[in-house]
């Protein structure tokens, strides 16, 4: 008895000590020094007989590990991993489907919103903008694509995968660079934070599914329709959620922050967007909250980063690289 | 008696260390977030660059400025990197894509292949989806263009370089 907790202490202490050399980064942890002294200890009954083939097991995780050294029962800590199986319900959408929505997105918007406006020098302008702020982004790995639609109304938004859309309508009332900037790297917060995945998530069409990958959406083409049409709904007619909306301008203003633009170029381009409440035709408003609101908060946002003041707007550059109005 | 003279020892040797260590040492490993990072001698992408740096890899921060940060490598060497390169989660590595590295796209995983066996291009689901809601010929390709838009990595940096912006923004005078 007096063996047996002697050796817990003295694993204890191990513990307590390799955890503090972790913290002070004296040892690494892809060693796998605390994992293995978090592991039960071996069961010395275990040695199989002779000719009895070994069951593939489970590989063992932290609750194995813990429950080990706390002494818990198998049984009790099978029911553990059940019972945060069943919490688990939709696991998040994968890249290869999020790519997937994304593509079918792009293609209604193109459809909706007056195709593709074509103009190579200045797509290819929007897209080096764009590529700046998406490349400080929380989602750096992931290859963002910005086209222009041919539509005079001003909207902008974002398909998951990172398809982004900016109508000639908006880049028009645009007055620099910066404010190209801001508008773009809030539609690529929109993508790091996987919002319209998020409400897909919560949606009643996925409701039911554990699970909501390619080889699903290959069994149930319905259902992939389904869910298109739910995130065309939400992007073009309803509008995210609001909170959503701020999270975007927020995440959006540090990301023009890193890419070395000036922070103030989404507060600016709202200001124009308020002076045309209630005179421009726009759906912008309808599925947007309050520009009021939103320069509100954009404004002490943006005031945060004053060590950014020195940062350009690039007016002329835009300018000359937008043409004649 | 001896169990609680073990527990306030553990508790003493915890809170001494606690104390001693400054805050700042449990942040300085950073991790590669791009696919390939400069380490370059000085505060600027144009100076001479110390070895270049993979998705995942480990650095310790030893100094930090405005926008950027000086760094060891794993292999000892040190020197200036773009501080939004880095990231303080743990990054799993890079691709290693050959097909992307020649496109100039180096962010193009291998795991994003169309149906059409090209590394780009729409998706099996996107294409049949395009054919049953009879998507507009144009609309799709429309998206087929985005996807085969490459923009490469000095195109953006001449770009960053003369608005300096990127890499290239100037730190606080």
């Amino acid at each position: 008895m007096n063996g047996t907790r002697g050796r817990t202490w003295k694993r204890t202490w191990t513990i307590t000590l390799l955890s503090l050399a972790l913290a002070g980064g004296i040892v690494d942890p892809s060693w796998g020094i605390l994992d293995q002294l978090l592991s039960p200890p071996a069961d010395k009954k275990s040695s199989q007989s002779k000719g009895q083939q070994a069951q593939p097991s489970e590989p063992k995780g932290l609750i194995d590990g813990i429950g080990g050294l706390l002494g818990a029962k198998e049984k009790d800590l099978d029911l553990i991993k059940k019972g945060l199986k069943t919490v688990q319900a939709l696991q998040p959408i994968g890249l290869e489907e999020e790519l997937a929505i994304g593509q079918a997105v792009a293609m209604e918007a193109f459809a909706r919103f007056g195709g593709e406006y074509r103009d190579e020098a200045l797509t290819t302008y929007v897209n080096l903008v764009g590529r700046t702020v998406a490349e400080v982004s929380d989602r750096p790995e992931l290859t963002f694509r910005f086209a222009i639609l041919n539509s005079p109304e001003q909207n902008a938004f974002a398909a998951p995968g990172g398809y982004i859309f900016v109508t000639i309508g908006l880049l028009k009332t645009l007055k620099n660079e910066a404010e190209l900037a801001g508008v773009l790297a809030h539609e690529v917060a929109h993508v790091t934070q996987r919002h319209m995945l998020k409400t897909l998530q919560r949606s009643a069409i996925l409701a039911n599914l554990s699970e909501f990958s390619i080889s699903i959406m290959r069994k149930d083409p319905q259902l992939f329709s389904n869910v298109i049409d739910a995130a065309t709904d939400m992007l073009f007619e309803k509008g995210l959620d609001k909170e959503m909306e701020f999270e975007a301008d927020t995440v959006g203003i540090e990301y023009t922050y890193r890419a070395g633009y000036h922070p103030n170029g989404l507060r600016d381009y709202l200001t124009t967007l308020k002076s045309q409440e209630g005179m421009a035709a726009s759906r912008f408003f309808s599925t947007h909250p309050s520009t009021v609101e939103r320069l509100k908060r954009a404004t002490g946002v943006a005031a945060r980063y004053a060590e950014a003041r020195h940062y350009p707007y690039l007016a002329e550059r835009f300018r000359s690289r937008m043409g004649p109005a | 008696m001896m169990r609680d003279r073990h527990l306030l020892l553990m508790i003493l040797t915890f809170g001494t260390v606690l104390a001693l260590v400054p805050s700042f040492l449990f942040a300085q490993t950073m991790y590669v977030s791009r696919e390939e990072v400069k380490l370059t001698e000085e505060k600027s992408p144009t100076s001479k660059v110390v070895e270049t740096l993979r998705r995942g890899a480990q650095v310790r921060v030893i100094e930090k400025s405005d926008r950027h940060f000086k760094v060891q490598a794993p292999s000892g060497k040190t020197g200036w990197v773009f501080k939004f390169t880095l990231s303080d989660q743990k990054v799993s590595g890079g691709s290693g894509d050959l097909l992307s590295a020649v496109t100039g796209d180096t962010r193009i995983a291998a795991r994003e292949a169309s149906s059409g066996g090209s590394i780009r291009g729409l998706k099996e689901t996107s294409e049949r989806y395009a054919t049953t809601k009879h998507v507009d010929q144009a609309a799709k390709e429309a998206v087929q263009r985005m996807e085969d838009r490459v923009i490469s990595r000095e195109e953006l940096l001449k770009f960053q370089r003369e608005g300096s912006v990127g890499e290239f923004s100037e730190e606080t005078p």
